[in-house]
C-alpha cells in the first residue's frame, strides 16, 4: 500500500519534528509521478538546472514497477496509447527517448517496434473459449452485431468529429477538446444511460464499455460520465507508420521503463547534494505542508529513515505541486483560497489492486490459444492480465514470468472498497487477485512460485458525470504564480498524457 | 484359511477396480482437458456399468460363480491392463475414435469389476459363511483397497511408472488373484488346465506389453515417419528425430524434416557459398541456427576463417552433433572444430549482448510457423543483426519456400529491406525439400553473383548459380508487407500460403 502510511499520518496531522535545515533553490516540484517528471523534463531541457524533485511517498506514482526474480514487471499502469495529433507534449518526450524515431509529429510517426506491443495484443475468455477481440463477432446474434457495428461507426465518427472552434471533439488531453455544447452535454448523465438512450441493448456491448470504464477509470459504467466513456474509445485516434491502428506502447514493467528514460533524459546530479544549485536535484521525502512565503513558497518535507522521521524546509522561487489532489487537500495551505474546496471538489478516487503472479513456467492454455500481451476475462471480477516477458524477442520461454493481474474495485462504493482492502485478509486479497487467471486456468497454482499485491487505495480519480464543469478543478488549472498545481487529476481521470500535460502546462508558464 | 484368500482377493480386485477408473479418469483429463467433466463422466460410466456387471451376476449359476470370477479376473486383467497403452495408440492415431474407445473400455471394465463382489459373496456364502460377518468383512477389505490405490496412484505410481505401466501392474494383479484362486480352489472347480493356460497367456502379454511400453511410442512414431528411427529425443525446446532408409539419413525436429542426407548439400552449399564467395577476407561468421553443424562444414571449407561462432538454443541438438558418429561424418566434426565456437542460447537475448561484429552472418532458423519463431524474422530482429555486420558483410537468411510460400518468402525480403538492407533474393532446387529459398543482404548496394567458387563444390558453378538469382514467371513477387511485431505478417502468410499446398 505505496503511502498510505504517511498519507494517513498526513490526514491526521501527527506531530513532526522542528526543520533541521534549510535548502534554497529556484524550483521545486513535489511529486515525483508523470506530472512531476514531464515538468522537470521540460525544465532541464529548456536548459534550467536549479529545481528539486521531491520522489513523495512513492517514486513514480502510477507509472512504477517492480522486479520478481529479476523480471521487471508493473505495479502501475502497464502502457501507453499511440499519442493521439494533440498529445505533441508526449511525441516531443518520446522521441527525445528514442521510442519515436522518425517523423514525431505527423500523422503516423514511426515507433521503435519493440516497443510497439507485439501480436498477439489481446484476446477474451468467453463461455470457456478464447477470441482474439474484446467484442468477438463470432459469438453473438446477428441483432448485437448489428449493435456493435452501429458503436463501431459512431466511435469512428466522433474520432473525426470537430468542432466549431476547430477542435476535436474528444481530444487528449482533454483541455484541448471542443467546448461544443453537443459533446459537452454528455457530460450530463452516465455511460450506461447513454447507451441505454441510444438502443443498445446488446450484453456484450455493456459488458465491453463497462469493461473500458473500469479499466481506465477505476468505476463502472453507470458511476461514469458518458462524455468520459465516449472519451476512452473516441480519444485514442493516434496511428503509427509501423503498427496497425488501436496498437499500444508497452515495456515489461509497464510505465516504469518510460519514466525511467524520462529521468535519464532530466540528468539528476549524483549523490545527493542538494546545494549543488548547477545540476537537477532529487531527494527523497514527502511534503507535510506547502505555503505561500513572501514571494516564493516554503515546504516541510518529512524524510523517514529507519524508524525515525526528520524534516526539511525547502525555500523556492517557486513550487510546483505535483501530488493528487486528496493529498494536496491536506498539505497545500488555504486551497479553498485558489478555488478549490476539498468537501465538492475532490473528484472521486477509485481503489485498485495490482497482483503480480511470478509464474515458475507458463500455465497450460486452453485449446493451445496463444498467450497474448492482455488477457480478459468476459464477465471477470479483474480487469484481466498482463504479460511482462511479452515483448522479448525470444523463440524459448524464458525461465520465469510474471502475470499482472489488474483489479479496480468497483462493485461496491470507493469508500466501502476501500475498507475492505484496509481489512481483509492475504488470504482474501489473494483469492480477489486470483479470480481472472483461475478462470483462465485450470492448473495454475503449480506454476506460481510468489504474489506481489499492491494496493492503491486512491488509485485514481473517476471522471464522474459534471467532472468537465468541476469548478474546483477548472480553478487549479488556471492558478499561476509562486505555486502552480499539475497533476492528471486537473483532469478529472487518470493518464500518463493528461498528467505530462499538466507538467507541461505547469513548466512552461516558469521559462 | 481358503476364505481368507478369497478375502485378500477382495483386497486386491478392489484395488484394481479403482485404479482402472483412476487411470481412465486421468488420462482422459490429461489427453482432453477439463478435469471436473472427465472424472465425472468417467466415474458415472464406471459405477453405472458396475451396477449392470452386478446385475448379469445373478445369471450366473450358483456352482459355477467361482469358475467365473477367475474368468471375470483374467478378463479384468487383460482388458484393464493394457487399456492406458491401448488409449495413448489411438489417441496418437487419431482423436475422433479416442472418446468412444474410451467409453467403450471403461464401460466394459466397469461390467466386468461389478461381477466380481457379487460373485465372491457368493462364493463365500455358499461355504456356509455367517452372512453378518461375511458382508462385513467382503465390503470392509473392498473399500480398504479403494483407499490404498486412491492414495498411491497419485503419490507414487502416476508418477513414477505413468498411466500405461499403472494399469499393466494392476492387470498383472489381476491374472494373479486368478490364478492363485484357482490354485487353491483346484479341487472345487473344473477345468483347471483351461485356466492356467488362459492366466499364462495373459501374464505373458502383460509383461511383454510392460517390457516394450516405451518402445510402443516409438512404434508410434516410426508408422507415421515411415522409416527406421535411429535416434529419438525429446528436449526442453523440441522432439528430434533421426530416421534412416539405406544410405538416407533425415533429421525431423517436431515432425519437419531438417535436412536429408541425399540432397543436403544443395540446401547448404546454396546457404553460405554465395555470400562466402564474394567476401575473400572473411575472418568471422556467425552462424544463427544450424546446430546440424551443416552450415558450418561448408564454412569451414574456407581456411582463411578464423572464427565461426555458432548459436543454437537446444544442447541437446548441438551435443548430438557433435559426439554422434554417424552424424560427425556427415558433419565433418565441424562442431567440435578449434575454430568454432558453440554457444547455446536464444538468438535474440544473446545478440543483445553480444559486443562484436561479423563478416558473414548466417541464419539458418526453423520456419516462421508460430509467434515466438516469428520474432526472430521482425524488423527489430534484423536491426539488430545490423548492428553485429561489419560495413562490407552480408547476412543470408534462410526464407522458407518461394514457391509454395511465396507471400512468406518475399515478407522476410520486405522485413530485411524494412531495416535497412540491400536485398538480393535466390532460390534453388532440393528434391526433399522442392523450390526453397533465400534472402542475401548487405548494408551496401553492391553484389555480384560468382562466376566460379574458389572451394570445391558439388553442385554450385556459374549456371546453375546464375539460374538460383532468376525468379521465373511462376515465382515472381507479391505484394507483400514487412513483418512488424505489432502485427507478425510473416507467421499469417506462412500459415496461408502453407495451407493452400499442404492437403
Amino acid at each position: 500500500m505505496p503511502g498510505m502510511a504517511q498519507g494517513h499520518a498526513l490526514r491526521d496531522a501527527a506531530k513532526l519534528p522542528p526543520p533541521s535545515a534549510d535548502i534554497d533553490c529556484d524550483i521545486v516540484i513535489i511529486g515525483s509521478g508523470a506530472a512531476g517528471l514531464a515538468a522537470a523534463w521540460r525544465l532541464a531541457k529548456e536548459g534550467r538546472r536549479d529545481f528539486i524533485v521531491v520522489e513523495g511517498p512513492e517514486p513514480d506514482g502510477n507509472a512504477a514497477g517492480a522486479s520478481m526474480a529479476g523480471q521487471a514487471c508493473p505495479t502501475g499502469a502497464h502502457y501507453l496509447p499511440l499519442p493521439s495529433m494533440e498529445s505533441r507534449h508526449v511525441r516531443e518526450m518520446l522521441q527525445d527517448v528514442g521510442v519515436i524515431v522518425g517523423d514525431a509529429y505527423g500523422r503516423q510517426p514511426e515507433f521503435d517496434e519493440r516497443v510497439l506491443v507485439h501480436t498477439p495484443q489481446e484476446r477474451l475468455l468467453r463461455a470457456g473459449k478464447w477470441y482474439e477481440d474484446l467484442l468477438p463477432d463470432e459469438v453473438d446474434a446477428p441483432a448485437q452485431r448489428a449493435e456493435h457495428q452501429r458503436f463501431a461507426r459512431t466511435i469512428e465518427q466522433l474520432k473525426s468529429a470537430v468542432g466549431s472552434d476547430g477542435r476535436r471533439a474528444f481530444a487528449i488531453p482533454v483541455a484541448l477538446s471542443s467546448q461544443d455544447a453537443q459533446w459537452r452535454m454528455l457530460d450530463k448523465l452516465s455511460f450506461r444511460d447513454w447507451l441505454t438512450r441510444e438502443g443498445y441493448r446488446s450484453a456484450a456491448l455493456h459488458w465491453y464499455a463497462n469493461y473500458a470504464c473500469r479499466d481506465d477509470y477505476g468505476a463502472g459504467y453507470e458511476r461514469i460520465s458518458a462524455y468520459a466513456g465516449l472519451h476512452y474509445f473516441a480519444s485514442r485516434a493516434g496511428e503509427a507508420r509501423n503498427a496497425e491502428p488501436g496498437a499500444v506502447l508497452t515495456w515489461p514493467d509497464g510505465l516504469q521503463s518510460l519514466v525511467r528514460a524520462l529521468r535519464a533524459r532530466i540528468g539528476f546530479a549524483a549523490g545527493s547534494r542538494l546545494d549543488d544549485r548547477t545540476a537537477p536535484r532529487r531527494m527523497s521525502g514527502f511534503a507535510a505542508s506547502v505555503q505561500l512565503k513572501g514571494k516564493g513558497v516554503e515546504a516541510l518535507i518529512v524524510q523517514q529513515e529507519g524508524g525515525a522521521s526528520r524534516t526539511l524546509r525547502i525555500r523556492a522561487r517557486h513550487a510546483i505541486c505535483a501530488m493528487p489532489l486528496h493529498v494536496a487537500a491536506h498539505v497545500v495551505n488555504d486551497m479553498p483560497g485558489f478555488g478549490f474546496d476539498a468537501a465538492t471538489h475532490l473528484p472521486q478516487s477509485a481503489p485498485w489492486m495490482i497482483a503480480n503472479f511470478l509464474m515458475r513456467r507458463f500455465p497450460e492454455e486452453r485449446a493451445k490459444s496463444p498467450l497474448a500481451w492482455d488477457n480478459v476475462i468476459y464477465a471477470g471480477k479483474g480487469l484481466g492480465y498482463v504479460v511482462a516477458t511479452h515483448q522479448l524477442i525470444r523463440v524459448a520461454r524464458p525461465e520465469y514470468t510474471v502475470f499482472s493481474a489488474y483489479d479496480a474495485l468497483s462493485e461496491r462504493s470507493p469508500q466501502e472498497m476501500r475498507r475492505w482492502l484496509e481489512t481483509a485478509t492475504p488470504t482474501e486479497l489473494l483469492g480477489r487477485a486470483a479470480g481472472d487467471l483461475s478462470m483462465a486456468y485450470e492448473h495454475l497454482w503449480p506454476c506460481v512460485e510468489r504474489v506481489d499485491i499492491t494496493l492503491r487505495g486512491h488509485g485514481m480519480a473517476s471522471p464522474t458525470p459534471g467532472y468537465l464543469s468541476n469548478k474546483g478543478l477548472l480553478a487549479l488549472r488556471e492558478v499561476d504564480g509562486p505555486l502552480q498545481f499539475a497533476h492528471s487529476d486537473l483532469s478529472g481521470y487518470s493518464v500518463f498524457e493528461e498528467a505530462a500535460w499538466w507538467g507541461e502546462v505547469a513548466a512552461r508558464r516558469l521559462l | 484359511m481358503r476364505d481368507r484368500i478369497l478375502i485378500l482377493s477382495v483386497f486386491i480386485v478392489a484395488s484394481c477396480g479403482l485404479a482402472y477408473e483412476l487411470i481412465a479418469g486421468a488420462l482422459a483429463s490429461y489427453l482432453l482437458g477439463d478435469t471436473v467433466l472427465q472424472f465425472s463422466s468417467i466415474i458415472g460410466c464406471y459405477l453405472f456399468a458396475m451396477g449392470v456387471g452386478s446385475h448379469l451376476s445373478r445369471y450366473v449359476k450358483d456352482e459355477d460363480a467361482l469358475a467365473c470370477f477367475i474368468d471375470v479376473e483374467l478378463l479384468v486383467g487383460i482388458i484393464g491392463g493394457l487399456s492406458a497403452t491401448l488409449l495413448f495408440a489411438i489417441f496418437a492415431w487419431a482423436s475422433a475414435p479416442f472418446r468412444t474407445v474410451l467409453y467403450a473400455l471403461v464401460f466394459v471394465v466397469g461390467v466386468l469389476v461389478g461381477m466380481e463382489i457379487p460373485l465372491v459373496m457368493r462364493v463365500l456364502y455358499g461355504r456356509k459363511a455367517e452372512m453378518r460377518e461375511m458382508v462385513s468383512r467382503v465390503l470392509t477389505f473392498d473399500y480398504l483397497g479403494a483407499l490404498v490405490v486412491s492414495l498411491l496412484f497419485p503419490l507414487v505410481l502416476a508418477p513414477r511408472l505413468g498411466m500405461s505401466r499403472t494399469a499393466l501392474l494392476f492387470g498383472l494383479l489381476n491374472a494373479g488373484v486368478a490364478l492363485l484362486t484357482a490354485r487353491v480352489f483346484d479341487k472345487e472347480i473344473k477345468g483347471t488346465r483351461g485356466i492356467r493356460l488362459r492366466g499364462a497367456i495373459v501374464v505373458i502379454m502383460l509383461i511383454g506389453a510392460l517390457a516394450f511400453s516405451s518402445q510402443l511410442t516409438r512404434w508410434a512414431e516410426q508408422s507415421v515417419f515411415g522409416d527406421q528411427i535411429v535416434h529419438a529425443e525429446t528436449t526442453p525446446y523440441q522432439r528430434m528425430v533421426i530416421t534412416r532408409w539405406q544410405d538416407d539419413l533425415r533429421l525431423y525436429l517436431n515432425g519437419n524434416l531438417q535436412f536429408s542426407t541425399r540432397d543436403e548439400h544443395r540446401y547448404h552449399e546454396a546457404l553460405i557459398h554465395p555470400a562466402m564467395q564474394s567476401l575473400p577476407g572473411a575472418r568471422s561468421v556467425l552462424v544463427l541456427g544450424g546446430g546440424d553443424g551443416l552450415a558450418v562444414r561448408e564454412l569451414l571449407k574456407y581456411k582463411t576463417l578464423e572464427h565461426v561462432t555458432l548459436v543454437d538454443l537446444d544442447p541437446a541438438m548441438t551435443h548430438l552433433f557433435s559426439t554422434s558418429a554417424e552424424l560427425t561424418a556427415i558433419n565433418e566434426h565441424a562442431l567440435t572444430n578449434p575454430r568454432v565456437h558453440v554457444i547455446n542460447a536464444d538468438a535474440g537475448q544473446w545478440l543483445e549482448t553480444d559486443a562484436h561484429s561479423y563478416d558473414a552472418i548466417v541464419i539458418d532458423l526453423p520456419d516462421p510457423s508460430n509467434f515466438a519463431l516469428g520474432k526472430l524474422y521482425s524488423v527489430p530482429m534484423y536491426r539488430l543483426v545490423s548492428k553485429h555486420l561489419a560495413e562490407h558483410g552480408y547476412v543470408v537468411v534462410q526464407s522458407t519456400s518461394p514457391y509454395f510460400a511465396p507471400h512468406a518468402f518475399w515478407c522476410v525480403v520486405a522485413t530485411l529491406r524494412e531495416a535497412g538492407f540491400y536485398t538480393w533474393p535466390y532460390h534453388v532446387n532440393v528434391p526433399s525439400f522442392g523450390e526453397w529459398g533465400y534472402v542475401l543482404a548487405s548494408r551496401h548496394d553492391s553484389f555480384t553473383q560468382p562466376d566460379h567458387y574458389d572451394v570445391p563444390m558439388h553442385f554450385l558453378d556459374a549456371s546453375s548459380t546464375r539460374e538460383m538469382f532468376h525468379f521465373p514467371a511462376d515465382m515472381l513477387a507479391p505484394d507483400v508487407e514487412p513483418n512488424r511485431l505489432n502485427n507478425q505478417a510473416l507467421v499469417h502468410y506462412f500459415e496461408q500460403d502453407w495451407h493452400r499446398v499442404i492437403r
